[in-house]
């Protein structure tokens, strides 16, 4: 496995205990925006 | 030849500000209205002698109107007649008690310290921080056109501390506010402003935190009500010649060439002009107007994809006497988890909940000013949380339910005896606001509020797919409420300037 795969496994286990890890609350309001995300680009073309 | 310079769709807050100004710039203006009443939301209207306003019911962060009356060569306060607010508002707790909280920061502090003496410190922390950022958005992004990666860079290069500030567009109202306050008493005090951006503490941006001290720099009401705002600049837009047609509903936008060139009325006559400016929804402006066919994908996708936001219910009552309330603005105290569940239970699932569990802003017009009802008589225009899509049945079967129920419980528990008072009680449900203000599904401020629904990603003031287009109003940046559409309508005039022969 070369570096580049380490860092980014490394990185999404970083943000998934860092989601598990927020209260509720946080969660959704993260959920949200991570439901929005494919939209973003469509929007800064409307 | 064209038979306008410029022609402007719908006599809201920002068409009326964009349209003043242009006229005023020595441009041939012609505004067309749908309904008989200018203002949109923020207007007024008469029953029995009573002056009811239509949605919005104070003014508070005055710096972009001032703006907006300053290019037109007067003032906001030389315009319109403004009644300072103070108490700004009070709370009323279900068990009967009450807290008024005037305008002085330090009167507040003192206030909250005898709630609880830790937040009562740090409430001078936290206006201190607000303070600051504040100063930042309203002097950079909320006055500036956010079309492009390349305007928000030119904010950034304007105001690099705006910097210090977007981080808060990633954490919540309710972050910023429990940061700095841990009195759930306290707490209450603050969460209900949140639906002032149209969204529950949970979900709101952090920057909008800074509401509940935003109020604190003065909040205020217009003698003779709302609608004071949209007459001023139609007073200063008739006097360089701008024109104004009511009830005269536009049914398309005319595009030849990739160019905005007109409208067609309902009536089927063309008006040609050089420009269009939209104050209407932009997904009704793209999808109905204009027309699918006109849109590159990328577009069409991007505007079918905006949420609506906050729904808008309003009960308009007038009443016999002297209500015992405390100040023009009277909030139901509810928790900042309150507010969220019903967001997360009721308004997802379509299940409006009890009357008596609801909560609500209830504004008292005629505190400020007296000479909105008749001689010892008074208005109360009653805002209960509500929202669209309703489960198993409708507004217009469940409307006038709802409002009894919801009366009844502020007669019993909030405001004694107010429904042996009442002279009339007009509801106007979401649905309504639909029909009447063309504001689909209600929504007082068009889209969602959230980072995902905010500057570059919220409908462009200069279209992108349509030549000689411009946007305006509550559905474009920076957003919904007096004086961001009368922004927005500033916005839309400062990029005409910049791309088009004036």
């Amino acid at each position: 496995m070369n570096i580049k795969k380490i860092l980014l496994l490394a990185g999404a286990a970083v943000a998934v205990y860092v989601y598990v890890k927020q209260p509720e609350r946080k969660k959704r309001f993260l959920r949200e925006i991570l439901r929005q995300v494919p939209y973003l680009i469509p929007r800064y073309f409307a | 030849m064209a038979d306008y310079d410029v022609i402007v769709i719908g006599a809201g807050l920002g068409g009326l500000s964009s349209g003043a100004l242009l006229a005023h710039r020595g441009l041939k203006v012609l505004v067309l209205e749908q309904s008989g009443r200018i203002g949109g939301c923020c207007s007024t209207f008469e029953r029995d002698g009573y002056r009811h306003d239509v949605g919005a019911s104070i003014v508070e962060i005055t710096q972009p109107i001032e703006l907006v009356f300053k290019a037109l060569g007067t003032s906001f306060g030389e315009e319109v007649d403004l009644i300072p607010c103070d108490p700004i508002f009070s709370v009323m707790y279900r068990n009967g008690e009450r807290i008024t909280v005037e305008k002085s920061i330090e009167a507040t502090g003192k206030l909250i310290a005898s709630l609880d003496p830790a937040d009562g410190r740090r409430w001078f922390d936290f206006c201190d921080y607000c303070s600051d950022m504040m100063d930042v958005l309203l002097d950079s992004i909320l006055v500036e056109p956010a079309d492009t990666l390349g305007d928000m860079a030119r904010v950034v290069k304007k105001n690099p501390a705006l910097l210090r500030y977007l981080p808060n567009f990633m954490s919540t109202y309710q972050d910023l506010i429990q940061k700095y306050f841990k009195s759930d008493q306290v707490q209450r005090t603050m969460a209900y402003q949140s639906l002032y951006m149209g969204m529950p503490p949970a979900l709101c941006p952090g920057p909008f935190a800074m509401i509940p001290y935003s109020e604190h720099r003065g909040i205020w009401y217009p003698r003779g009500g709302m609608i004071r705002i949209p007459e001023a600049l139609v007073r200063c837009g008739q006097k360089d010649g701008m024109e104004l047609r009511l009830n005269t509903p536009v049914t398309s936008v005319i595009v030849r060439n990739g160019r905005a060139k007109g409208v067609v009325l309902e009536d089927g006559r063309e008006i040609s002009s050089r420009m269009v400016v939209s104050n209407v929804n932009p997904r009704m402006l793209y999808l109905d107007l204009i027309g699918e066919q006109h849109l590159p994908w990328l577009t069409r996708t991007g505007v079918k994809s905006l949420k609506y936001g906050k729904s808008l219910c309003m009960v308009y009552v007038g009443v016999d006497c002297k209500p015992p309330l405390d100040a023009h603005h009277s909030y139901i105290a509810v928790s900042m988890q309150e507010v969220n569940d019903f967001w997360a239970k009721h308004v997802e699932t379509g299940v409006m909940l009890p009357a008596n569990a609801n909560y609500g802003l209830v504004c008292w017009p005629s505190h400020s000013d007296d000479s909105l009802a008749p001689e010892g008589h008074h208005v109360l225009n009653v805002i209960p949380e509500s929202f669209y899509h309703l489960k198993g049945t409708n507004w217009d079967a469940f409307k006038d339910r709802f409002i009894d129920e919801y009366i009844d419980y502020l007669s019993e528990k909030l405001v004694p005896d107010l429904r042996g008072h009442i002279t009339h009680a007009i509801g106007s449900s979401p649905v309504d606001f639909e029909r009447h203000l063309r504001l689909p599904e209600g929504s007082i401020y068009c889209f969602h509020q959230d980072a995902s629904h905010q500057a570059v990603f919220r409908p462009s003031s200069k279209s992108k797919c349509i030549d000689g287009l411009y946007l305006t109003g509550s559905g474009t940046h920076p957003g919904g409420g007096v004086p961001t559409t009368m922004s927005s309508g500033y916005i839309a005039y400062s990029q005409i300037l910049k791309h088009e022969r004036c």
